[in-house]
């Protein structure tokens, strides 16, 4: 089985722990952590002097001498290859960096990162030697900046659904481009686009509509730009609609296969994901600092606001799921720099978790700062608002919780079809491995127990054991009972999906700890012992109850309801 | 013109200071080390009058200080030397005696310090390293001109201006206000990486300071609000003049 790449939590949904991909904990390369943390520094100069993240948000608008300045920083090549002029920073660098500018703000940190997390990513990944060569150069100082085109009015979540169409001209050697994109990011500053159009394909002697990703830039005749969006936050960042009308875009300018868009644009997504959790993260970080300072001066009945007990339990909840969010990033950013598995599931799950918990934890210190944290005056509304986006886009936290849930059913489900009989026995067909595994699996451990870790976190590796062990047995009940009908399922593959989640961070949070520990003893670690102890102890309850009421739920009357109000469209009761 | 950078290692201004159980020291294992900021004023200053394959780079100090070397070759300057020691030694004395050995082997025709590093304090250096040279130095530099070998300098004194002339070698301490240094961008980064820091051993000189303990500064009462209007004014004098006797 070549070019099937192992993939921890596909693994995971048939009780597998791929040990080798999660432990130890990855440990970024000692130069490139001094690099990232030189140009933290710098960044951050730069930023204390020219970026005023209050200003931006007023005006809108981030000013022009700040773009200018981050690319002559050299902002925009950070993830392009050093052979391109780039500075070649991995995944795990590159999420750090976004994570710094989120520090300090989200729009500037989501204008640098849409122009390489996703604006020029297709053409680093799938682009040709010449196209490279042509466009990069271009890009990596910003004298080029990149947006990725995909959204259409029409066509949200169901990107498959694009109408934007291309049809080609051989004799005259290009394209036709006609159609319309929305909401894109960069979209008014930008000059280059990852546009994905439909175009007829003859696939086995029948013509077919088929994704292709194609180079588009402002300067070719028919691109035209919609007005700036007023949004919710990231108001500083440009948002517009793109207007293709008869472009003439040269045969050259396809990106990787003629046909192969689709899966060009989740590839795109696959790992522009991460940077997104990455920036989240960053921008929480800033309002927690914030926070503590607010709380720990403010006084109400002659107590700092810090000590009352209902604000601790805030307070310790928020640090424990940063620290598991932060956890479950980097190990996934290393999975991808190592190059050789399969880290989708893990940079959705990434995704879904941070966004969710930095959505409630920002909300939670605007509320610990009370009637001072609604006023403008200080940047905790500003923080609720920016953050509210990362659930919408790159995939909606529900698009991703389906994709997370089926993605493991499916591998499950193939399997068992092979395997056919041993489905009888469960426990004799533990022992065989499935695809996605065989490659890999020569002299690595796969199990259903982790090898080892420090005794102070056996419980947790235990809850964890367990109760992947049960998210298999789940599925394959489900898989019986509903078979190809569980992509309708959404009330229960939602739960499978947050089963999963809450695993995955489990895993990356014990890995982080016990390696750490590993480093530098048990003691320097209590903090974090106790972090990863708690969070395992709060996500194995979740995630038993999440299996149980696969099975045991009221989805029938949910449902019944919820139909009754479609019908009526609007609130119907009233109170006598 | 060949120009030496004299920088030092600091911890950053927000760094939480701890002292050691000993009091003798600061604990420097959750320091974030930074590159003094008046030093980098010097290496811009540098970059900006000559090209930089002249320009090097010292520092004094354990392995760790390579890392502001890094951050002064990451704005440009493509030389450096790191003097190499076990501490940063606590009498400036020490410092200026290593620095100026290294300083004499070079043939260098201007050589920054910053006017002060901002973790002592001494603000010594310029003029321990004149002495030690017997060359001139000017202190506290806002201003900055070269030609054919003259320096002219200015500087900021009570009320007024002053500009000193002097002949090369001489010694400037730089003032903030004598340029905007640059930011590090990536590929200056990038490049910092590849210069070979020339690494040099010294046996430093007795010390003549010796440090007797390290306190932390009296906690700061918390402020108090009299009141948000003109009535409040009286109040206001009346506690600036006898509680707090400033006026
Ligand atoms: C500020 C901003 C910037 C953006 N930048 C870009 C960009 O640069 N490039 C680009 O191509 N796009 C961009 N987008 C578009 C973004 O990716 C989409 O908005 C997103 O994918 C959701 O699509 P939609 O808005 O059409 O929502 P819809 O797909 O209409 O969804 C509406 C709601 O229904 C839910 N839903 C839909 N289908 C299902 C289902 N099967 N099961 C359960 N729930 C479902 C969704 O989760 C959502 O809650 C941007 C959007 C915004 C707001």
């Amino acid at each position: 089985m070549s070019g099937i790449k192992p993939s921890f939590s596909k693994a995971l949904f048939s009780g597998l722990i791929m040990e080798d991909l999660v432990f130890p904990y990855p440990k970024m390369d000692k130069e490139e952590a001094e690099n990232i943390k030189m140009i933290v520094e710098s960044f951050n100069k730069f930023a204390a002097d020219k970026i005023d993240a209050t200003q931006i948000d007023l005006d809108a608008k981030i000013p022009t001498e700040v773009i200018d300045g981050l690319k002559e920083l050299g902002f925009f090549g950070l993830n392009t290859p050093e052979k391109y002029d780039g500075f070649g920073l991995g995944s795990g660098g590159f999420t750090k960096m976004l994570s710094a500018i989120s520090e300090v703000d989200s729009s500037v940190s989501l204008t640098i990162g849409a122009h390489q997390s996703i604006g020029i990513k297709a053409l680093n990944l799938f682009g040709s030697e010449e196209q490279k060569k042509k466009y990069l150069p271009k890009l990596v100082t910003g004298e080029m900046i990149g947006a990725f085109c995909l959204t259409e009015p029409g066509a949200g979540s169901d990107a498959a659904g694009i109408k934007t169409k291309a049809v080609r001209d051989e004799e005259n050697g290009y394209y036709i481009l006609n159609g319309s994109k929305i909401w894109i990011t960069n979209g008014g500053i930008a000059d280059f686009f990852t546009v994905f159009a439909k175009e007829e394909l003859e696939i086995n002697g029948e013509v077919k509509e088929k994704i292709s990703a194609f180079i588009v830039t402002t300067e070719m005749e028919g691109v035209s730009k919609g007005k700036e969006e007023s949004k919710l936050g990231i108001k500083g960042s440009s948002t517009t609609e793109i207007f293709f009308e008869d472009v003439k875009v040269p045969l050259e300018n396809v990106i990787g296969e003629r046909g192969k868009g689709f899966k060009i644009a989740m590839e795109v997504l696959n790992s522009g994901r991460l940077g997104l959790a990455g920036g989240t993260l960053g921008g929480f970080k800033f309002i927690i600092k914030t926070t503590m300072d607010q709380i720990t001066q403010r006084k109400q009945f002659k107590k700092n606001i810090a000590e009352f007990e209902a604000i601790k339990k805030k307070v310790a909840q928020m640090t424990i799921d940063f620290y598991v969010a932060e956890s479950m990033i980097y190990l996934t950013t290393a999975l991808v720099d190592r190059g050789d598995v399969d880290y989708s599931l893990e940079s959705a799950m990434c995704k879904v978790f941070t966004t969710d918990i930095a959505w409630t934890g920002v909300n939670e210190c605007l509320q610990m700062a009370g009637g001072l944290g609604y006023m403008k005056e200080y940047p905790y509304e500003r923080l609720v608002r920016d953050c509210r986006i990362n659930m919408i886009f790159e995939g909606t936290n529900e698009i991703l919780r389906l994709f997370i849930a089926l993605s493991g059913v499916q591998e499950r489900g193939e399997y068992l079809k092979k395997i056919g009989k041993a489905l009888k026995d469960p426990i004799k067909g533990f022992g065989l491995l499935t695809d996605f595994a065989t490659d890999w699996v020569k002299d690595k451990i796969i199990t259903e127990r982790i090898r080892e870790v420090h005794p102070s976190l056996t419980s947790s590796k235990t809850q964890f054991e367990n109760y992947s062990k049960n998210l298999r047995f789940s599925v394959e009940r489900i898989l019986m009972e509903h078979g190809r009908d569980i992509i309708y399922r959404e009330m229960i593959t939602t739960r499978l999906a947050d089963a999963a989640i809450d695993l995955y961070a489990m895993i990356a949070t014990i890995s982080r700890v016990d390696t750490r520990i590993k480093e530098i003893g048990e003691e320097k670690c209590d903090k974090e012992i106790k972090i990863c102890n708690t969070f395992c102890e709060q996500a194995w309850r979740r995630v038993r109850r999440n299996l149980l009421m696969i099975d045991k739920n009221n989805d029938d009357v949910l449902k019944e309801i919820s139909e009754f109000i479609t019908e009526e469209k609007e609130y119907p009761f009233m109170t006598e | 013109m060949n120009i030496a950078v004299c920088i030092k290692q600091v911890p950053d201004t927000e760094t939480k200071i701890k002292i050691s159980d000993d009091k003798k020291s600061i604990v420097e294992s959750d320091i974030n080390f930074i590159l003094n900021p008046y030093d980098e004023f010097g290496v811009e200053e540098a970059l900006k009058l000559t090209d930089p394959e002249n320009i090097t780079i010292i520092s004094l100090g354990p392995d760790r200080v390579t890392s502001a070397i890094r951050s002064a070759l990451a704005m440009g300057a493509k030389n450096a030397i790191h003097i190499k020691t076990d501490s940063t030694p606590a009498d400036p004395g020490i410092t200026a005696d290593a620095l100026a050995s290294v300083l004499k082997e070079g043939n260098y025709d201007l050589i920054f310090t910053g006017k002060q590093a901002i973790d002592d304090d001494h603000a010594q250096m310029a003029s321990l390293l004149a002495e030690k040279m017997d060359i001139p130095a000017v202190n506290v530099v806002i201003k900055l001109n070269v030609e054919n070998g003259t320096v002219m300098a200015e500087r900021e004194i009570e009320g007024a201006h002053e500009i000193f002339e002097c002949a090369t070698p001489c010694i400037i301490s730089a003032q903030r206000g004598l340029n905007e240094p640059r930011y590090a961008s990536l590929k200056g980064i990038m490049g910092a990486k590849k210069v070979k820091i020339e690494e040099k051993d010294v046996t430093l000189s007795e010390s003549n300071l010796e440090v007797v303990e390290y306190n932390y500064p009296a906690e700061k009462a918390a402020g108090k609000i009299v009141g948000d209007s003109a009535d409040a004014v009286p109040e206001l004098l009346r506690l600036l003049n006898e509680e707090a006797k400033v006026i």
